[in-house]
Formats: structure tokens, sequence, C-alpha cells
């Protein structure tokens, strides 16, 4: 595993995992497969409580609730891309702005999958429903936004 | 823009001369001029760039009218890095629980298999 900050507000972690992509993707886009693994230590997701719509513009949400209070944690994102088995991104609104996160599945072709998981903390302005148009156009505008301040 | 504190910070910090003023802060304060000497822009390009980063609380200015000495504010940069720590910790949390279970996948499917 290696993994690297690429920019202050920017995120990128790199892993290989041992499978091809098509198994890596569905679990990753898959609730009886999330509830396995997408909550973190300490917290459990419920299958019941994890919905995806599995195409741009469809919801991606997920409840994470914390083992030791029973506190939920509700994550409500929408996908921008949905691309099976190379890409996924989906946005989460939330509290501090709203966060894209953008994960590149690729074929190691020795039944490995190199993904490639990018975050971005994005101000709530640029989450409009034009801005979500996609999210090269979301950057693009990030771009031009930051350059004229 | 959007105006809750940690965006002001990333939108702050996204510039790279902005990020080249904080790290010639951390050495210590230091005056408008003194800061835009290693830049080939305008004082008024300085100025800008430090209005931004005042704005994002990232920065504070002394009262001395002519010179305003700029100084390094370290609880927003702080809370910007453990956003990203936050995020670090828990992908690389799911990704170990996700490695599990591919292993538990790949050893049903063989039993599976051997049947």
């Amino acid at each position: 595993m290696s993994d690297a900050s690429t920019e202050l507000g920017e995120l990128t972690i790199t892993r290989i995992f041992t499978a091809p992509p098509e198994v890596v993707f569905e679990c990753m886009t898959t609730p009886e497969h999330l509830t396995h693994f997408w909550g973190p230590i300490g917290t459990s997701t419920p299958l019941d409580r994890i919905t995806v719509e599995p195409r741009p513009g469809g919801r991606f949400e997920t409840v994470m609730v914390i083992d030791a209070t029973g506190d939920e944690i509700p994550v409500n994102g929408v996908f921008i891309e949905f691309d099976p088995p190379r890409t996924i991104s989906f946005t989460e609104a939330g509290v501090e702005g709203a966060v894209v996160t953008r994960i590149t599945f690729t074929d190691l072709g020795d039944g490995r999958t190199e993904t490639v998981t990018l975050q971005t903390n994005v101000p709530p302005m640029l989450m409009s429903p034009e801005a979500q148009a996609g999210l090269e156009t979301m950057f693009v505008k990030l771009d031009d936004h930051l350059a004229s301040l | 823009m959007a105006n809750d504190p940690l965006s002001l910070t990333f939108a702050a910090l996204a510039d790279p001369t902005r990020r080249s003023v904080l790290v010639r802060l951390a050495a210590g304060g230091a005056t408008v001029n003194e800061l835009a000497e290693p830049f080939d822009i305008s004082l008024q390009a300085v100025s800008r760039h430090l209005k931004v980063l005042e704005t994002a609380g990232l920065i504070s200015r002394g009262r001395d009218a002519q010179f305003r000495p700029c100084h390094l504010e370290q609880a927003p940069l702080k809370a910007a890095t453990d956003w990203i720590a936050t995020n670090r910790q828990i992908w690389t949390e799911r990704f170990d629980q996700l490695d599990e279970h591919l292993e538990q996948i790949s050893t049903d499917r063989q039993r599976e298999h051997e049947r």
C-alpha cells in the first residue's frame, strides 16, 4: 500500500487488492458486500441502511452506526460517474462543505486490481446541479473560482 | 464563495503563491514587501493574496498602519490537516476490511469449487 497527500484539501490513497477489477468494483457498489467492510473500525453499516442506485445521479447512502454508543452517522452521497468496472465518483454533502470522492480501478493483469481513491473537499456553492453535470466540469469551475479569488 | 471555515481554508491553500507565503511566515512574521520579494508579481497582487489568507484566518496582521506585519495562524491549518488525517484513517481501515472480505470471498469460492 502506498498513499500520499497530493495537495492540502485533497487526499489520495492507492491500494492494490488481490482480486480482479470486476470483483473489487462489485464489492464497492453492492450493499451485500459493503456491509462487511464499509464502516471503519468501531462502527458497522447495517445492510438495510445501505442504498445504492447504480447510475450517474443515483443515490449512494450509508448509515455508519458507532458500536459503543449506537450513534448513527448518515452519509448521503450521489453518484456522478458509475462506469463498471473502471470508475465511480460520488459527492457527499456535509456540515463542513462537500466532499467529492473518485475511485478508479485498474486491472494489473495478474488477478490484482489497483485502486486510486481521490477525495477532494469542495466548497458547497460549487455543488449546484449544473456543477454536478460532470466531475471534470466541476474541477474546471473550481480552478476558475479559485483563480478569481 | 462558501464561508464555512474548512472551505475557506482549502480555497486559500489551493494557490501555490499563497502556500509559499505561509511557508515563509512559518519562519517568522514579515511585512508585505518582504513577502513580495521572492515573487515576480506586483505588491497589489501580493496584497490580494494576503487578504484571502487573512479572511481564511490563516494569517493575522499587525496594527502598524504602514507595515502591518503578517503572522501565521496555526488553528485553521490544523483543522485542514485533521480533515485529511481523519479521512485517511477511515479509508485505510475500510480498505483493510475490504482486503479481509475479498480473502473470505476467495476462500468461499474455493470451497464451493471443491465440493
